[in-house]
């Protein structure tokens, strides 16, 4: 039961990332392959707070979430010149960069040793450190995630947004300024996978940069896929799918030297497939161009 | 000592270079990122292991033997993976995203044919390097550097001066064009492959005389042979060698003074400085407007 709750946290978690992600990918069709570092800028920001100064995880989660949109503005500048796959390689960079940092600051984030022994979420004196407990909160934020970002998509603004997917210099000759809201939707983006990085380290209570590498981002980026390009139904079921596929692959009994490169193969194999068959996505309306 | 940075430069460089070259050539006729390229150069690595260790073969022999090999599975992938993508007129993210799910496939399942340890190639004692200038240079070093400027002196000799060298230029150019003058693409682009591939096997085998071969190699691998054809201008077979020594030396020589962790960090900020200021790269190879 402990551990059928725990996949369930870490669902939650990710359907958070994938959303966000959604909303740069899907909804504006700007491929950013780096979503891990935002999480990973929330997760350390977060847990140095509550560990060095013993700031309340609450407020934790908030700057966590800021910096990371801070962060995600730096990130939106190549968006403004590039496009394709050379934005997708710039933001990649990018991700490598947080995640080495993550590794050689070594004064501050103690590098590959990580950060243990950070505190779980507390209500008024009550610690949150049952699973079912967590387990709401996490549903709590994904739900208001999921609220949050709909409301933002079928906004003005977000129609803005699927203008500058559909054709950026059309957009821009109504007289929409798509840089300032290239910006903004990265620091959105960002803000959201900020929380998902603090909830994952208050949860856990342990980060390493480990948690935090490109094939992490690549997870995030197959799940938005997956479920598909343009909807929040989809990230649903994308970063569910993908999330409990690869735990059933336990109960068949396996040695984890094998059943660890047979979960990638299928993640590899999938990714193929939904590129020949359903470019698309599951639930997907939007194709790349 | 900044002779030695500068001589380990030079020989990373030429690996970079040579994993470049084999992006270039096969980018110039397909005009999408083949990250697949990554794990062919892997699989030449462990195709030189079994044919040298496991098999016995001589190291020469097997040295072509790898090489062709690792053509065969470029071609494979192209056949089986990009050439459906092709005839649905895919997007190039969707050929992206394509060629990392067969990363991903190919290099589990070489962990899972060979395990995740680290396997070595190298057999016999270690020599002593050769000092010049107060460096220390190996014998592999030496070797690794000949056939990598043989490599790229053929390469260079084949695409000026070969018929089919010629037509893949001319696909690359205008591929309506050179149909039209009977050059059919799909067999210039298979060709491009096989060749292309080859030169990444070349690489992973030679890289594999030198460190340790383990299954997750191809990923920085081909992240730096990206980094190098993009500083050399994408496409461009003279700006992939000269991107790829470029990044060696540069990478050797930041961590004189910065820590030998923040290698990687170095190659992606001069990479997202390329792209920001000068997105044709070292020499200026004109990048088509939308595509950037």
């Amino acid at each position: 039961m402990e551990y059928l709750l725990h996949i369930l946290v870490i669902a939650g978690i990710y359907i958070i990332l994938t959303l966000s992600l959604n909303l740069i990918l899907g909804y504006t069709g700007l491929p950013a392959l780096g979503h891990a570092a935002f999480s990973c800028v929330g997760a350390y920001v977060s847990a140095l707070l509550a560990l060095n100064y013993g700031i309340s995880p609450w407020i934790g989660l908030l700057i966590g979430a800021i910096a990371a949109s801070l962060m995600g503005g730096v990130i939106a500048f190549p968006s403004l010149r590039l496009k394709g796959d050379y934005l997708a390689l710039a933001t990649f960079g990018f991700a490598v960069i947080v995640y080495s940092i993550a590794k050689n600051w070594v004064a501050v984030t103690r590098g590959p040793l990580g950060l243990p022994g950070i505190p779980t979420f507390s209500i008024g004196g009550f610690q949150l450190s049952s699973i079912w407990s967590y387990l709401i909160l996490v549903a709590l934020l994904v739900a208001l995630t999921a609220f949050l970002l709909n409301r933002v998509a079928n906004s003005p603004f977000g129609r803005i947004l699927k203008g500058i997917r559909e054709d950026e210099i059309a957009t821009e000759s109504l007289g929409k300024n798509v840089n300032r809201h290239k910006v903004l939707v990265f620091m959105i983006g960002a803000f959201f996978a900020g929380i998902a990085g603090s909830l994952y380290a208050h949860y856990i209570t342990f980060i390493d940069p480990s948690s935090f590498t490109i094939m992490e981002s690549i997870t995030i980026l197959l799940m938005v896929v997956f479920g598909g390009m343009g909807s929040i139904k989809g990230s649903f079921v994308g970063a569910a799918i993908l999330v409990i596929l690869p735990e059933m692959l336990r109960f068949l009994g396996m040695p984890s030297s094998i059943a660890a490169p047979m979960r990638q193969m299928i993640y590899g194999l999938l990714l193929l497939l939904l590129m020949l068959k359903r470019p698309q996505g599951i639930l997907g309306r939007y194709r790349f161009r | 000592m900044l002779f030695q940075l500068l001589l380990n430069g030079l020989i990373a460089g030429s690996i970079y270079a040579l994993i470049a070259l084999g992006f270039a050539v096969i980018y110039k006729t397909v005009r999408f990122f083949h990250l697949a390229h990554g794990v062919v150069y892997t699989s030449g690595a462990y195709l030189a292991y079994t044919l040298v260790i496991q098999l016995g073969v001589n190291s020469i022999v097997s040295f072509f033997f790898a090489s062709i090999l690792a053509g065969i599975i470029g071609v494979g992938i192209d056949r089986l993976v990009y050439r459906p993508l092709r005839k649905q007129k895919a997007a190039n993210l969707v050929f992206l995203i394509a060629s990392f799910g067969v990363f991903i496939f190919i290099q589990n399942l070489l962990q899972l044919i060979y395990g995740a340890q680290i396997l070595t190639i190298r057999t016999g004692p270690v020599k002593e390097g050769h000092h010049i200038l107060g460096a220390v240079i190996t014998d592999t070093q030496i070797l690794i550097l000949v056939v990598c400027c043989a490599l790229f002196g053929l390469l260079w000799v084949f695409i000026r001066r070969a018929r089919l060298g010629k037509a893949m230029r001319a696909v690359a150019d205008d591929p309506v064009a050179a149909s039209v003058v009977g050059i059919y693409p799909e067999k210039i682009i298979f060709a491009s492959f096989a060749l292309g591939s080859a030169l990444a096997g070349a690489a992973g085998i030679l890289i594999s005389l030198e460190t340790n071969i383990e299954p997750t190699m191809g990923f920085n691998a081909i992240l730096k042979g990206i980094i190098a054809s993009i500083i050399g201008g994408i496409g461009s077979i003279p700006g992939a060698v000269a991107g790829g020594f470029f990044l060696g030396i540069a990478e050797n020589l930041g961590i004189w003074k910065i820590q030998a962790g923040w290698k990687d960090s170095i190659a992606f900020a001069i990479l997202i400085i390329f792209l920001l200021i000068r997105p044709g790269g070292i020499f200026g190879v004109a990048v088509e407007k939308e595509r950037i």
